[in-house]
């Protein structure tokens, strides 16, 4: 699929308005404005060469990363990853308490409240984009129960080739909190059958559009 | 007033306490970490309100719902959630509850919740 096409448009769009939502709820939940970069989608299959996957994977954060992810299913079956830095997590994690100091931003000794701070905002930010896949296809998605995970970036990597066939929709996002910038990304590894049934809903839409 | 916090997530429930303890003042909060959990409480504190999650493991928010109303329809329930799906909104609302909220809770959804408690007291 190709970035012109309005398929690939529609499928941004619903992107970025839960994107948007997601951080007007991060916004609320740090009591600071956050400043969005728009995000970038890029749709990777098992077919695509080794070159192409790699191209796409070294942009992603580097380092130990902080993994929030959930499951979703029925009409689309999936899951859902929210990566960020994890040396950008206490900077984070203190803002949803409302700390006034920031500790060690190198300080990588997470506690289970931290853990479990990083989970309830993942599960917020990632319910916010995929329920707004769910609302505008209008189809109803169960998730099970969110977890989260300190990951060393090659082995996140390997988990994800190492599937015979998979299909992963790669959403870059960048938001800025208080002259902090948090690069992240959230990956969604989707079956191939619901890769094709998501496409064929946008479509639809898009059929729609034009009457 | 009594209020049980029903969340499997320790940061919300606090996030929750704090808020209401804030506006309300006067209030004696409990705490569940899942349904199971929830409803035995619920059953041994009598609650004047109750504030649900609904992924939870063991027994989720809906099945608490269904258990609580069934145990007690007069039941006064918040249903506090990250699931923004309309369907889902919409089955929960046709259990009764008082409000489904979105997360995160803050100020300004207290403010509501605080409204609906003080004008049900004082109705």
């Amino acid at each position: 699929m190709h970035e012109k096409d309005l398929t690939y448009d529609i499928l941004k769009e619903i992107f970025n308005i839960g994107v948007g939502k997601a951080a007007n709820m991060l916004s609320e939940i740090v009591g600071k404005k956050i400043i969005l970069d728009i995000p970038n989608i890029t749709i990777l299959e098992s077919k695509e060469d080794d070159e192409e996957i790699y191209k796409h994977f070294s942009a992603l954060p580097q380092g130990a990363l902080m993994v929030s992810s959930m499951k979703f299913g029925e009409k689309i079956t999936g899951e859902a990853n929210l990566l960020f830095p994890a040396n950008k997590m206490r900077i984070f994690i203190n803002l949803c308490i409302g700390q006034p100091e920031y500790m060690n931003e190198e300080d990588l000794n997470f506690t289970d409240m931290d853990f479990d701070i990083i989970r309830e905002v993942g599960n917020i930010i990632l319910n916010s984009i995929i329920g707004e896949i769910g609302n505008t296809l209008d189809i109803s998605l169960k998730y099970t129960l969110p977890e989260v995970r300190l990951f060393n970036k090659s082995k996140f990597e390997i988990g994800l080739k190492d599937k015979e066939e998979f299909c992963i929709l790669l959403l870059y996002i960048s938001f800025i909190i208080d002259d902090v910038k948090i690069e992240g990304a959230v990956i969604i590894n989707l079956t191939i059958d619901s890769l094709n049934e998501l496409m064929k809903m946008t479509k639809d839409i898009e059929d729609d559009l034009y009457g | 007033m009594k209020i049980l916090i029903v969340d499997d997530s320790r940061f919300t429930q606090l996030t929750i306490a704090k808020l209401l303890k804030n506006q309300i003042g006067d209030v004696e909060i409990f705490f569940a970490n899942d349904g199971e959990e929830g409803f035995k409480k619920y059953k041994e504190f009598n609650p004047d309100y109750v504030f649900v999650d609904l992924l939870m493991p063991n027994v989720s928010g809906q099945q608490l719902i269904k258990l609580i109303k069934e145990y007690d329809k007069n039941s006064n329930i918040f249903v506090i959630s990250a699931d923004v799906q309309k369907n889902v909104r919409e089955e929960i609302e046709s259990y009764g509850v008082i409000q489904f909220i979105n997360k995160p809770f803050t100020d300004e959804k207290v403010k509501l919740v605080t409204k609906i408690i003080k004008g049900d007291t004082y109705a």
